[in-house]
């Protein structure tokens, strides 16, 4: 079987691990429990031609940069989710320069970024104009809620066709 | 621990982590698991196998071996167990993973981080609240500015109107009084010049009204308080409404109570301008029973109480009275525009009172108040209520006027005040006429227009000023902006006078400025 080690990166609070949480267990809970150094879940993906691809997630501790420890946490990893809170713009500032530093630390790799908390899209502070120069650039982007469920599954989908083809 | 190397055990002893619960795998170059010890399942993971590939049963290893140098990774927590500080030892052309449990070190971090997170985040949420707010402010703020200037110019709009009828009301008034006053008048002549004169008076008084509202609204009203006798303005109210009460049969009674003092300090200009408003309502009114009006006084303070039988207010109509432009369905037949007791109420307040009703429809109503009014000194610089007696028309004969004044109508009029007055006249069509004469012939007064041609009044003075000129210079205007009273006194003038004037009250400002010594 294809194994795959995903990493989930990005500031604290912006849903990781509820984003985990449903794409694993399908469950959500509105109580936010910080992570700690890392958690490591798997979930197993069947592919069209009834291959397996057994996604390893390393749900990291979010910070809005890269410390010694999540730095040896990335080691290995074949892709990551950069996820951001659209209802704080300063998580989106936070996933840019992560971008930056994950990528001198282990090279180009395939990501997407998950604009997460797409239920409380009233209260968004991130809009259009704020993404577009990274869309222009080639970000892939998908606008997530991991409280309804909305693209998470599809995020993963995506983000194991970048790694598998 | 026997099949422990003997430097991986010294390498567990320098950690002083023997008591944590060990496990720990040994993977070869190959990634095949080799061997294994300790308690995998407390950390949520599978019993391994050996001989078989290690990163597909234990799940983190995958892209973590082989080791190429000692590595920590902190805090790893698979599924829900516990959570391990995994060290990673290249050895032998293998790897040794170590797992220590780090779960209560885990959970008194995790309740700090927490804490902290939630923190920022709160942070965060109220930093933005407060700048959504003052950013709702600053609108507020701008809307605000805006409605003031929409306000004023509104203001000031009426201001200018007022002034503009003002100037042509100056010469009616004037020019009826004089006919009224002459003997040959003919008996209808005379009835027709009343009607006249009290039209006048009423378009002239809702002028005033207009006017003060507008002042109001512009915050330009003060207080100026004086020495003044309260019983001279008691009397003088008394003559003003006691022909009309007894016209309408009406029981008229005024009050002073014994212990106010002979003199008080007060703007008894305002406060007979509220007197007047609420006794002349009061008598509008009431078509039978009585009016009063009750004075008293206590602790530096007067009260006064304005009460009739007239058809008294509802409760509806009470809530909305002191609004300015309100008036009542009911005297809706009667001449008004509804702004006397708006502007009374806000010339009590500003004498530090409150203007209070009480009212009962069909039964009458009653305005008290009591405002502050400390006992005064005798100094008598108080004007009296008849100036007339004052004036000497043949002492008169030794002053020498200059009128200043473009408007013919009001400078003939003018002119025949003081020609009755007993003075000497010299005139002037506009500024620069003024200044060339004044230098000239050095009046001892000026009454000086402040709108003129050519030159104005307030450039005309500063001129005299810059010459030299001494003597008094009074302005004449029929503006009641105090920015322009203030100018005027700026440029040089002694006096500030509002058109449109009585013969009475020029000779009275006359003689006080001629005669600055005198009572």
């Amino acid at each position: 079987m294809i194994q795959k080690k995903i990493c989930m990166i990005g500031d604290f609070s912006v849903g990781k691990t509820c984003t985990v949480a449903r794409f694993v267990r399908q469950t959500f809970s509105d109580k936010y429990l910080t992570t700690v150094g890392v958690k490591i879940d798997t979930k197993i993906l069947q592919w069209p031609n009834d291959a397996e691809v057994k996604l390893i997630l390393w749900d990291i501790a979010g910070n809005d940069k890269l410390t010694t420890a999540s730095t040896s946490y990335l080691r290995g990893a074949a892709g990551y989710l950069l996820v951001v809170d659209g209802t704080r713009l300063p998580t989106w500032e936070s996933a840019k320069r992560l971008h930056t530093e994950v990528t001198r630390q282990i090279g180009d790799k395939p990501f997407l970024v998950l604009l997460n908390k797409a239920d409380l899209k009233e209260q968004w502070e991130i809009k259009q104009a704020d993404v577009d120069p990274q869309l222009k650039q080639g970000w892939k982007m998908l606008k997530t809620s991991a409280k309804t469920g909305e693209n998470v599954e599809k995020a993963f989908e995506v983000l194991g066709r970048m790694l598998i083809g | 621990m026997q099949h422990i190397p003997l430097s991986i055990a010294k390498y567990i002893r320098s950690l002083w982590m023997s008591e944590l619960i060990l496990t720990f795998f040994h993977v070869n170059k190959q990634g095949i698991l080799v061997e294994w010890g300790g308690h995998p399942r407390h950390y949520g993971l599978p019993t391994p196998i050996t001989g078989q590939s290690a990163s597909e049963q234990i799940s983190f290893l995958e892209g973590a071996i082989p080791a190429e140098h000692t590595q920590i990774l902190e805090f790893v927590g698979v599924g829900n167990e516990k959570v391990a500080h995994v060290h990673l030892i290249p050895f032998e052309n293998g790897t040794w993973i170590l797992l220590f449990d780090a779960s209560a070190e885990h959970d008194r971090q995790q309740q700090i981080q927490q804490q902290y997170n939630e923190l920022s985040v709160q942070s965060y949420r109220q930093t933005q609240l407060l700048q959504g707010l003052e950013t709702a402010r600053q609108q507020l703020e701008i809307e605000k500015i805006k409605l003031e200037q929409s306000a004023q110019t509104k203001s000031r709009f009426i201001a200018s109107l007022s002034h503009e009828l003002r100037a042509p009301l100056t010469s009616i008034v004037g020019y009826t009084h004089l006919l009224d006053e002459a003997e040959k008048a003919e008996e209808q002549e005379s009835s027709y010049l009343n009607s006249v004169k009290q039209n006048a008076g009423y378009l002239l008084n809702l002028i005033d009204n207009v006017l003060e509202q507008t002042r109001s609204e512009t915050q330009q009203v003060t207080i100026h308080p004086i020495n003044c006798k309260i019983k001279n303005t008691l009397e003088d109210l008394k003559s003003l409404f006691f022909p009309m009460a007894k016209e309408k049969q009406l029981d008229f009674k005024l009050e002073s109570a014994a212990e106010i003092p002979e003199q008080l300090l007060l703007d008894e200009l305002r406060l007979r301008q509220v007197l007047i408003n609420l006794m002349s309502n009061a008598l509008k009114f009431t078509e039978h029973g009585f009016v009063s009006l009750s004075l008293s006084w206590q602790a530096n303070r007067l009260s006064f109480q304005v009460e009739d039988t007239g058809p008294g207010i509802s409760k509806e109509g009470q809530a909305k009275i002191f609004d300015a432009f309100h008036r009542e369905k009911s005297t809706q037949h009667v001449q008004g525009v509804g702004l006397g007791l708006a502007i009374s109420r806000q010339l009590i307040e500003l004498m530090d009172g409150e203007l209070r009703l009480e009212s009962e429809l069909g039964k009458g109503s009653l305005f008290s108040a009591d405002i502050y009014a400390p006992a005064g000194q005798n100094t008598s610089q108080i004007l009296s209520s008849s100036p007339t007696t004052l004036l000497d028309s043949a002492d008169n004969s030794r002053y020498t006027i200059l009128l200043a004044e473009d408007n013919l109508g009001i400078r003939t009029l003018l002119k025949l005040y003081l020609d009755e007055g007993g003075y000497q006249v010299l005139l002037a069509e506009n500024g620069e006429q003024a200044v060339q004469i004044a230098l000239q012939h050095q009046p001892h007064a000026i009454l000086m227009d402040l709108q003129m041609p050519i030159l104005d009044g307030f450039a005309a003075t500063y001129e005299l000023r810059q010459q030299g000129f001494t003597a008094p210079i009074i302005a004449l205007s029929a503006s009641a902006l105090s920015q322009d009273r203030q100018e005027a006194l700026q440029a040089g003038c002694s006096l500030y006078l509002m058109k449109p004037l009585d013969a009475e009250y020029l000779w009275l400002n006359l003689h006080n400025i001629l005669n600055p010594s005198a009572d």
